[in-house]
């Protein structure tokens, strides 16, 4: 089969990836640790009830979600928050930009945030000369490597300890370590100097608090806390589906989130953080921006693929997904990688770019059974398959061969002579073809099934 | 559950995530546990104004009203949930919540009547206009960014002790 001539070349990239011992090596390890941990830290708890309760409150919300925002609005902004809206990707990067100049800013410290990888905010804010320091260790590694996030919970996961060594001692001019603890601490150091002088932060947010106007921040390394509660200006980038009703309601995703996302009970951190600081505190910062990013989600809700935006974000679909277990998150092209990735790329970015990862796939349907809100990924993915079939966007091969296999098994009779051709020829062709592929095919069985069926 | 059961849950959990935790039952004991930790750090922040924060003897050629600088926190947290281990740190009286994540130790007593069973029982009394930093602090700071392999103390404190009173 030929490869797609339109679009992400995932297949050019996943053949690049799994000539790559190193990588296959590291995301081995990663996508094996944390469904190891993933599964231990679900073991003797009414896993399919937290599921089926978060499932729903997800759905619900999906279900008011414009009254869920409006209400996140006013209630953020009785909080002392100032809410804005931004209908894509460049209304969100250029509000952010602007706060940021209003205010003279001209370097900002950030935690962990996808949503700011989607709308491409550093590249933005650094071409309007603001100078972005990703506080997380991982996004740190990255980001002086120059590289997009391969793992929505562990953006470094594709480089091993002596790359990152050799990265640190290249660009930081330290002496070369391959000690992880080593490597933190020279991290810690650097960024420890950022935070203290920072005069505004960005973070993104895990889940949006609608009664109360909370944002809510799981971290382990405590950069979130930092970015969020040191310097005077804090802005939030957040999609507007992260919204639950109440606080009441967190302790259904308090259980599941880190449980699938590393095997966590708990991360170190977990935040709340309603508004600005009021009279009488002596944390918060003076002056917050929360930037409510749509892109497309307003009209994803409506339709049949809504359930995508249940999604919260756990990474348990990627570490479990056949495919990214091999190929790793850049393959993909995208700033979501695996099963959540490909639909909700396809949903962001429109069929036409990001059909080839419609082939990232096997349809197995080890996604679905690990993730925390049952998003029914396979049937969203069979059904996005069906919609690229329609549409036409196939590999031409593939199309005229479908085509062919169809008219073949319509037809018993060309349906048993195609059998019985098989049987003959298979000698043959295990003699000249291309052993490799071959080797992969069941052998054609003949008479057994070669009955002719009228 | 009991008061004791409730503790003894907070304590189990607590230790699961690399928290250090002791108990204590008056002012004598937790000066008792708080010796050795004070004797050997450099500098202290302590907020003195809860009575139990008042009831620490500080040494005071080592105490500073500059967390950022300190390489210890002792202060009393509002709560515990034993769900989690979890200490809640809240900005509520105008605690600076960020003074136990800036120094390497960060040193927690938690008053017991104050230690939830679960998650929901802490929540759903937090309303609609909660103060504005809420911090459920479970064990130290920790990464595993590298290979996930895990290492403590990355931003926040390499240490947490957490003390039952």
């Amino acid at each position: 089969m030929s490869t797609s001539t339109q679009g992400i070349p995932f297949r050019t990239n996943a053949a690049e990836a799994l000539r790559n011992a190193t990588l296959r090596g590291a995301m081995r390890n990663a996508t094996d640790t944390f469904t190891i941990k993933r599964a231990d830290a679900l073991s003797g708890v009414p896993v399919e009830e937290w599921r089926e309760q978060a499932s729903a409150m997800r759905l619900h919300v999906l279900d008011n979600l414009s009254d869920y925002v409006d209400r996140f609005e006013k209630n953020a902004a009785r909080a002392g928050a100032r809410v804005h809206r931004a209908k894509d990707s460049q209304e969100a990067r250029e509000r952010i930009g602007s706060i940021l100049k209003d205010h003279g800013i001209g370097s900002v410290v950030k935690s962990k945030s996808m949503v700011s990888e989607e709308i491409h905010l550093n590249n933005y804010l650094e071409t309007q000369g603001v100078r972005v320091v990703e506080t997380d260790l991982g996004e740190y590694i990255i980001q002086i490597a120059g590289e997009g996030p391969s793992h929505i919970i562990v953006p470094a996961i594709h480089k091993d300890r002596r790359q990152v060594g050799k990265l640190f001692a290249e660009k930081l001019g330290c002496e070369y370590s391959d000690d992880p603890a080593v490597l933190t601490r020279i991290a810690k150091k650097i960024l420890r100097e950022e935070f203290l002088s920072a005069k505004a932060g960005i973070s993104g947010a895990n889940f949006a608090v609608a009664d109360s106007g909370s944002i809510v921040l799981f971290t382990n390394e405590g950069n979130g806390r930092m970015c969020t509660t040191l310097p005077p200006l804090h802005i939030a980038v957040l999609s507007i589906e992260k919204m639950i009703p109440s606080l009441a309601d967190l302790p259904k995703f308090i259980r599941l989130l880190p449980r699938s996302a590393t095997g966590q009970i708990l991360t170190s951190y977990m935040s709340v953080i309603t508004g600005t600081r009021k009279p009488g505190e002596s944390t918060g910062a003076e002056e917050m921006h929360i930037v409510l990013v749509d892109n497309g989600r307003s009209e994803i809700v409506n339709g049949e693929y809504r359930e995508m935006l249940k999604c919260i974000r756990c990474g348990a679909c990627l570490n479990a997904c056949p495919v990214y277990r091999m190929v790793g998150g850049h393959a993909y092209g995208t700033t979501y990688p695996g099963p959540m990735g490909i639909v909700l790329t396809t949903l962001l970015d429109g069929m036409e770019k990001a059909n080839p990862l419609l082939e990232a796939t096997t349809l197995c349907g080890a996604c679905e059974d690990v993730c925390p809100v049952k998003v029914p990924l396979p049937q969203l993915l069979r059904r996005l398959r069906e919609r690229r079939v329609e549409e036409g966007l196939t590999p031409k091969l593939e199309q005229t061969g479908m085509a062919g296999f169809g008219k073949i098994v319509k037809s018993p009779f060309l349906f048993h002579l195609g059998q019985t051709a098989a049987h003959f020829l298979w000698p043959v062709a295990t003699k000249i073809g291309p052993k490799v592929a071959l080797d992969r095919l069941p052998r054609p069985v003949g008479k057994i099934f070669g009955r002719r069926v009228s | 559950m009991t008061r004791d059961e409730i503790i003894d849950l907070f304590i189990g959990n607590a230790v699961k995530v690399a928290a250090e935790p002791l108990r204590v039952n008056n002012n004598e004991e937790l000066n008792r546990v708080l010796g050795p930790i004070l004797a050997e750090s450099e500098s202290i922040f302590c907020p003195s104004v809860t009575d139990k924060e008042k009831a620490v003897q500080l040494p005071p050629e080592k105490h500073t009203q500059d967390y950022a600088s300190a390489s210890v926190c002792v202060e009393e947290v509002s709560a515990a949930i034993a769900e989690t281990g979890s200490l809640v740190c809240s900005s509520q009286g105008g605690k600076p919540v960020q003074a136990g994540l800036l120094p390497a130790h960060h040193v927690a007593i938690v008053s017991s009547e104050n230690i939830y069973e679960n998650l929901d029982d802490f929540f759903s009394t937090l309303g609609n206009s909660p103060p504005t930093n809420i911090t459920l602090e479970t064990g130290p700071s920790r990464t595993a960014d590298i290979e996930l392999t895990l290492t403590i103390g990355v931003h926040g404190p390499g240490r947490l002790t957490v003390i039952v009173y």
